[in-house]
């Protein structure tokens, strides 16, 4: 444990105990890194010297094309929660599927599925499916448990199915493509969209009295004018998001003009189902400021503190414990999602991503993991997070909207499964790598990284110089 | 204190407007954006300038808006403990942090990137690409956000003091932003 000296484990111990205090995470991590930087110097384990790059590396944030892209992204997502489009869905959705028992929960599984690619917050997606479908469901007859369940897990489905902002940090954390790490999300989107609707399947063979049909009285005739409401909800959606990702997987684009072509395009979307206002674009400038600067700032904070550490010698420290697990790939696999799986009761993605993943990518890269397999692996693991009772984000709004019969333990308890099936779908993926890298090894044979932007008379798109 | 209260009120002012122009800079590199990548593929063309103001705005963005960030107490917290505390526990929490976490690291900052932006300036440093823009702006952006910051932090600091003292009223619960 000591083999590299007694300040990493230090460092790492007090980081967690700064953080934990509650002050900003941002401004915690800088300050564990000056204290421990100034500690260092004063015991002679570390050198003042590489204090100096702290302005270059955090020009060099601020300078990096792919970061850009989570303003585009956040602001596309913010935009398209607030002009209504989970309700044309969830409504026309629901009288789509309504009449067969479990078809009001299979609607919510499916638009979770789309809302979580347009939208790309978690919070969007259950607190719009709870405000629309708690109330149907409950009237209905569904079972509490099972109603709070899958609105919960369905809204977080968001994080995994590209274009996710998640990934993107991740691309970058990982030195991987987006594109890469979007191809190598399709597959588990897909197992776990299916894992839920098998688990309603069954559920509605076993037990049709938890999830009863909706009364033939309050369905509408199936017919033209309710297949149009549908497929006017979903289909300029699904076109907007394909035009993303599609421009990003046929090397069109970078993932970062695709956020800003998204960005214009959910303006043009609000505008077709005529709910752009000011107020709306207003407000999503407001969020998506605030947000960007809120995750940029983790990351600054997280740079002062990995060059402390580094400079401690503390990545290799790291190495050092975790290549020495039984089981090579997967003990260390085992034990990272563990580790993972238990930091997320307390951590967010994001300190989870700045923090935590830049210590463990070496580790994997060393062993011989597939960093884009690892990274969507971690993904689906950290869906968890916004699961596990008491903390867990999803529950939280849920609970936040939720009417006041609905119970908390109702909450709680009916989380349960749906936890379990991400774990299920964490362990397919470890045990099933084909799961991400398909798509990878048969997809479009374009790298995105390879586009290359024309400058006019050479110069290259070499990043800006980073002399100082 | 009123003094002082008079002070925080006037950071407040200021860092709000910093926050709203950078509300309007996040409409605005989206349409750059944008209009770069399409500009590129209708008609060909494409220029350096326009592809480093892009950065450009996402570093004022980020460092000028973390200020009116820190002001809306929308900056991330783990909220296990936090969020179990009495009103008071909150406001020392935070006032202590201000005053031994977020201050001293923000001053440290200044003191390491104004040589930098200083040294740019003084030597009119050009991007390397063709058509690039002068570099010190960018630059700027690193001690001017961090010294907004600072005084945001001051003006923190100040309202949960006179909070602790009963001068004011100070909401102190903390939502998680959203994501």
């Amino acid at each position: 444990m000591f083999s590299h000296g007694i300040m990493p484990p230090l460092m790492f111990a007090g980081m967690i105990c700064f953080m934990v205090i509650g002050f900003p995470v941002a401004f915690s991590l800088g300050a564990v890194g000056l204290f421990f930087g100034l500690v260092g110097i004063l015991t002679g384990h570390f050198d003042a010297l590489f204090l100096q790059a702290l302005p270059l590396r955090i020009y060099g944030i601020i300078s990096n094309d792919l970061l850009l892209a989570i303003p585009f992204f956040t602001f596309m997502g913010a935009l398209l929660e607030r002009c209504g489009l989970a309700e044309d869905l969830l409504e026309g959705t629901g009288q789509l599927f309504g009449p067969i028992p479990g078809g009001l929960a299979v609607a919510v599984i499916l638009v979770g599925a789309v809302l979580g690619a347009i939208t790309g917050t978690v919070a969007a997606s259950v607190i719009a499916m709870g405000v629309i479908s708690l109330p149907v469901m409950m009237r209905y007859g569904y079972d509490m448990k099972l109603t709070t369940g899958v609105i919960a897990a369905s809204g977080t489905i968001t994080q995994l199915i590209p274009p996710s902002l998640v990934l993107v940090v991740l691309a970058d954390q990982l030195g991987k493509s987006v594109g890469d790490m979007y191809l190598g999300a399709i597959g588990p989107s897909i197992l776990q969209v299916t894992i839920f609707l098998a688990y309603v399947a069954v559920l509605a063979i076993l037990r049709p009295n938890s999830m009863p049909p909706i009364p033939p009285e309050a369905r509408q005739p199936f017919g033209w004018p309710l297949l149009r409401r549908v497929l006017w909800g979903m289909i300029p959606s699904i076109v907007l998001i394909f035009l993303v990702l599609g421009t990003i997987f046929f090397g069109l684009a970078t993932p970062t003009e695709a956020g800003a072509l998204g960005a214009v395009g959910a303006i043009g979307l609000a505008a077709l189902h005529r709910r752009l206002t000011w107020n709306l674009v207003r407000q999503a400038m407001s969020s998506t400021m605030t947000l960007t600067s809120m995750v940029v700032f983790i990351l600054i904070g997280s740079t002062v503190f990995s060059l402390v550490f580094q400079g401690m010698d503390g990545g290799r420290w790291i190495e050092h414990m975790l290549s020495g697990l039984p089981g090579g790939q997967v003990g260390f696999l085992i034990f990272v999602n563990i580790f993972i799986f238990f930091l997320a009761f307390f951590l967010d993605f994001f300190e989870i991503a700045f923090i935590v993943i830049p210590l463990l990518a070496p580790v994997a890269a060393k062993l011989g993991i597939d960093l884009i397999w690892f990274g969507v692996l971690l993904c689906v693991n950290m869906q968890t997070s916004f699961m596990h009772p008491p903390f867990g984000f999803a529950l939280f709004y849920l609970r936040g909207i939720a009417p006041p019969q609905v119970k908390s333990s109702d909450i709680y308890w009916g989380a349960v499964p749906w936890v379990v099936m991400q774990l299920i779908l964490v362990i397919i993926v470890i045990a099933w790598p084909g799961s991400v890298t398909y798509w990878l090894d048969h997809g479009p044979k374009v790298d995105p990284n390879s586009i290359k932007i024309e400058i006019p008379l050479g110069g290259g798109d070499a990043p800006p110089p980073l002399k100082f | 204190m009123q003094f002082l209260l008079r002070l925080s009120r006037g950071i407040d002012a200021l860092n709000q407007r910093v926050g709203y122009l950078c509300d309007y800079l996040i409409l605005i590199v989206c349409f750059i954006s944008a209009g770069n990548a399409l500009m590129r593929y209708t008609f060909s063309y494409s220029s350096n300038a326009f592809l480093e103001i892009q950065w450009y705005l996402f570093g004022a963005v980020v460092l000028l808006g973390a200020s009116y960030t820190l002001k809306r107490n929308e900056h991330v917290r783990v909220d296990v403990l936090y969020a179990n505390l009495s009103e008071r526990g909150r406001l020392i929490v935070d006032a202590v942090g201000l005053l031994c976490f977020m201050l001293p690291v923000m001053i440290f900052l200044i003191y390491l990137s104004l040589p930098v932006f200083l040294q740019s300036y003084a030597s009119g440093e050009k991007s390397v690409n063709t058509g690039g823009l002068i570099l010190w702006p960018a630059k700027l952006l690193l001690p001017l956000g961090f010294f907004l910051l600072s005084l945001q932090g001051f003006s923190e600091f100040i309202k949960r003091c006179a909070a602790l003292m009963g001068l004011i009223e100070l909401e102190t619960k903390y939502e998680k932003p959203l994501q």
